[in-house]
């Protein structure tokens, strides 16, 4: 028995000895450290696929203004709409931006 | 990620509207031209559109929403037929023999006619866009 059982994951080693059951903690920390940060990747991956996106948009939006202002092109329109469309892009990624930070706020907000 | 959908077929038919225009102009400026490349008097212009499906390149999984929205683009720029107006004006280079010289077909009333209509189209298609953004601006703005 025992009752303390987060304690086996800073002392394996002195309690594996001494009590037997402790083993079994032991063996699902490696499982639940990758359980933990498969999500913590995804997540990443599609914040990260959502700042490409953004930055993507940007882009374009500034190769399409730069060939309006060189002559190149006469698509004042599809500039304008390409910037517009970045703009919309940025918002949405500093929303996403503050909903997260303030989850994280209200994490460390809580009372243990 | 495509947040304001549907605007790329409104830039289809702003590029189709300012087209028009281009060619309205090119009619009023060679409203006095009776001579030109390909010889006779200028032939007015008329621009004639198409429909056009939009393919998306980046199709989600989230369904086949505006997979099938079909945008506008110019099919050709033909020349209009009608014989132009004949005018007395012995003097003219380009007169004929018997003093007679062909003026381009262009009436700049319908020309105007034109110009205010595609004016009024690009305005028409310049408030989908704006509309389209405002739509996913206060989208965003849910929960604030």
């Amino acid at each position: 028995m025992n009752p303390i059982g987060s304690i086996g994951t800073l002392y394996p080693s002195a309690l594996a000895r001494a009590d037997a059951p402790v083993a079994a903690p032991k063996i699902a920390l490696p499982s639940q450290a990758g359980a933990a940060a498969a999500p913590t990747d995804g997540f990443t991956q599609m914040l990260d696929g959502l700042v490409g996106a953004v930055d993507a948009k940007q882009q374009a939006a500034s190769a399409a203004t730069r060939k309006v202002l060189l002559g190149e092109s006469d698509q004042l329109h599809q500039s304008i709409i390409a910037m517009q469309e970045a703009s919309v892009a940025f918002t949405m990624m500093v929303e996403v931006r503050n909903k997260l930070v303030e989850s994280y706020q209200e994490l460390m907000r809580m009372q243990v | 990620m495509n947040l304001i959908s549907g605007i790329d077929v409104t830039a289809g038919a702003l590029n189709a509207q300012k087209t028009r225009l281009d060619v309205v102009a090119q009619n009023i400026a060679n409203a006095q031209t009776t001579r030109t490349a390909a010889g006779g008097p200028y032939q007015r212009q008329v621009v004639s559109f198409e429909s056009e499906l939009m393919r998306r390149a980046g199709s989600t999984a989230a369904g086949p929403v505006g997979n099938n929205l079909q945008s506008v683009r110019v099919a050709a720029i033909a020349p209009d037929r009608t014989p132009g107006q004949q005018v007395y004006n012995p003097q003219h280079p380009d007169a004929g023999a018997d003093g007679m010289v062909t003026m381009p077909n262009v009436n700049i009333a319908y020309e105007m006619v034109d110009l205010i209509t595609a004016s009024r189209a690009y305005e028409a298609n310049l408030s989908v866009v704006k509309n389209a953004r405002q739509m996913a601006m206060k989208a965003l703005e849910i929960g604030k």
